[in-house]
């Protein structure tokens, strides 16, 4: 299967907040509207000013949490969602630290709480199926498909409409991820964070991690090579007082 | 303690009473009531106080054991000897609070074994977690002469003390070759947070600033607890130990300075130390009781020959360092997250407990068992002369 894609073309939201509803119906929390992500809302409509932002996991290329996570809970699939294996996870919480747009969430009042975020449907994408909140929008502004046909699609309507911003925000942040953005006011004025940079955030432990049997071989070395070094100057040491002490012995004889 | 006298009430006691009593409760409250009732953590604000005061501070501080036992067994400094045993009790407590306190910070605490079997390479908290793991099993062996020479059966006894001195020097490797990996790798977890942590602390060199601090506190930590075994659990050693150590710490904190320093300035951060701003604020409280005020202090010989005042300074490089883990693990993350943390009481009273619990059991085994070396009594493996 083609990596899947969602594209939120922030002009055409209407806020009717369809999307919203969809998803709580298809993984059964209670129906009232939120207005922020929640353990119980995995996708929310935030209204700018007089555009309506849809938020929700944005499905990374290369995903922090997938790289922080310590039993890899979390995975990116082929098939393009990110998703979450509940029985896998410890409750470290360093997803939600790592991920750089402050997705996951975590059920604080359970006894035995677990990570919640959107999975953009994987099961129903898995059968060929369409993500629950596109499939309840009805003016199109969420649409599902391949990614690369997607972009396509993305770049299309922007060299065709002068009014978009002339960016797809997704297509390069953090290196890349599977929900796009298109919008006639500029994204930061959305609340889109400027994403930290464009490199996927996985590098940057990568190179320590690297580190690890550098470290290990080099200093294993250095600290045998010291102690042979100590061990050695302390039996000279023991061998020589020895002798001086035998010779001292040989000198009261004489006496 | 003899006989069945009712012990006499003291200030300490009815401190450690109240100290166990918040403690219990905070434990009924994390495990019977959940997160929500236990803390202040939120979406936005998933690590707090546990992670940043029990798990940062208490890997970092326990950091003597190592440093100790390599400079007597690997470096050759025979006048460490006497205290390396005690120095690794210390460790050895101090990991044993980070590994239950991580019970309470943990959402799912009974699959806390999960790492040994699901594995993820890329995780750098996978690698603090196999390290974390094996060290503790390293101190453990490492400390377990004093435990094995108190088995009544001589020929038992010594054939373990046997194996044990076979393996002492390998156990000593390894140790300081784990304790490096992640006291560094501490600081590695937050290579991730690239644009959520405060430029301040925010350094592709976090791991190296984790581990170059982390040696100096943990000295300070083991310099503390000796004081306090000489002045009030009667060990009888030669406190010039105390001066021997801290003229190795002068110099590791100037390092751990210069390296601050020159990694501040090249990085950009230099604007950001002079804003007027509560996180420049925390910045230089940090930096004057890590390293400006203990680097005056450890410069006069007379601090230094004097153990109550070097017991102050190392105090003061405590501070420093726990202002430092919790700057980077707190307030350095505030202004992103956008919310203001405050640890809920429990929080920390169940951290303190754990503490304490751990200052208690340091005392008992100096008084029951044997730590620092007793006169008259040969001094076998473990902190002994490598005869």
């Amino acid at each position: 299967m083609k990596t899947k894609a969602i594209l939120v073309d922030i002009t055409k939201c209407i806020g009717c907040r369809n999307c919203e509803q969809a998803c709580k119906e298809a993984h059964g929390f209670p129906a009232e509207s939120e207005p922020v992500l929640s353990a119980t809302a995995l996708t929310v409509v935030e209204p700018r000013g007089d555009k309506f932002v849809r938020r929700m996991c944005m499905h990374c290329q290369d995903p922090a949490c997938a790289s922080a996570c310590p039993v890899g809970a979390l995975k990116k699939t082929a098939a393009g969602p990110v998703v979450y294996e509940a029985g896998k996870c410890i409750g470290c919480r360093y997803c939600m630290l790592a991920c750089p747009f402050g997705v996951p969430r975590y059920e604080w009042t359970k006894l035995a709480p677990y990570v919640k975020k959107c999975d953009m449907c994987a099961a129903q994408v898995a059968k060929g199926g369409v993500p629950a909140c596109v499939q309840a929008c009805p003016t199109g502004a969420s649409q599902f498909g391949d990614r690369e046909e997607l972009l396509a699609e993305a770049q299309k309507r922007i060299l065709e409409n002068p009014a978009y911003v002339r960016h797809i925000y997704g297509s390069e942040e953090v290196g890349g991820t599977s929900v796009f953005f298109l919008s006639d006011v500029p994204f930061e004025k959305l609340g889109f964070l400027a994403a930290p940079s464009n490199r996927p955030l996985p590098t940057l432990t990568a190179g320590a991690l690297g580190d690890v049997p550098t470290v290990v071989l080099i200093g294993s070395s250095l600290l045998g090579g010291l102690y042979w070094f100590t061990e050695r100057r302390r039996q000279v040491a023991l061998a020589e007082s020895r002798e001086k002490h035998s010779t001292s012995d040989v000198d009261e004889e004489r006496s | 303690m003899s006989g069945i006298r009712f012990p006499k009430i003291t200030l300490w006691r009815v401190l450690v009473i109240l100290i166990f009593a918040a403690g219990i409760y905070a434990t009924y409250a994390r495990f019977l009531q959940g997160f929500a009732a236990s803390t202040n953590l939120s979406d936005t604000v998933p690590w707090g106080l546990w992670v940043g005061l029990g798990t940062l501070c208490g890997v970092g501080l326990s950091a003597g054991g190592f440093a100790v036992a390599a400079a007597a067994y690997i470096l050759g400094f025979e006048r460490y000897r006497p205290v390396v045993r005690a120095a690794v009790l210390v460790s050895f407590l101090g990991y044993l609070t980070v590994v239950v306190g991580m019970l309470y910070e943990l959402g799912l605490p009974w699959r806390v074994w999960h790492p040994i079997v699901m594995w993820n390479r890329r995780s750098v908290l996978f690698e603090v977690a196999w390290c974390v793991m094996l060290y503790t099993t390293v101190l453990t062996l490492e400390f377990s002469p004093a435990i094995l020479e108190k088995i009544p059966w001589k020929r038992i006894r010594e054939q373990c003390l046997r194996w044990h001195h076979a393996v002492l020097i390998g156990l000593v490797l390894v140790g300081v070759v784990l304790s490096s990996l992640h006291q560094s790798f501490l600081g590695g977890l937050y290579l991730i947070t690239q644009g959520k942590l405060d430029p301040l602390w925010y350094s592709p060199y976090i791991p190296s600033l984790f581990y170059l601090s982390a040696i100096p506190a943990g000295l300070a930590v083991t310099i503390m607890a000796l004081y306090l075994s000489a002045r009030s659990l009667n060990a009888r050693f030669d406190l010039s130990i105390l001066n021997e150590i801290s003229r190795l710490m002068a110099p590791l904190l100037g390092i751990y300075a210069l390296f601050r320093g020159i990694d501040l300035v090249t990085h950009g951060a230099v604007p950001y130390m002079f804003r007027w701003r509560s996180e420049t604020g925390l910045f230089w409280l940090e930096i004057v009781l890590l390293v400006v005020v203990p680097l005056v202090l450890l410069s006069s010989e007379q601090v230094r020959s004097n153990p109550q005042w070097l017991y102050w300074t190392c105090a003061l490089v405590v501070m420093g360092f726990m202002a430092n883990r919790l700057n980077v693990s707190v307030t350095g993350l505030q202004a992103s997250a956008g919310v203001h943390y405050v640890p809920k009481w429990t929080e920390m009273a169940s951290t303190l407990a754990i503490i304490a619990a751990a200052v208690l059991a340091f005392r008992y085994a100096v008084l029951y068992l044997i730590i620092f070396p007793q006169a008259k009594q040969r001094w076998i493996v473990g902190a002994a002369s490598g005869d």
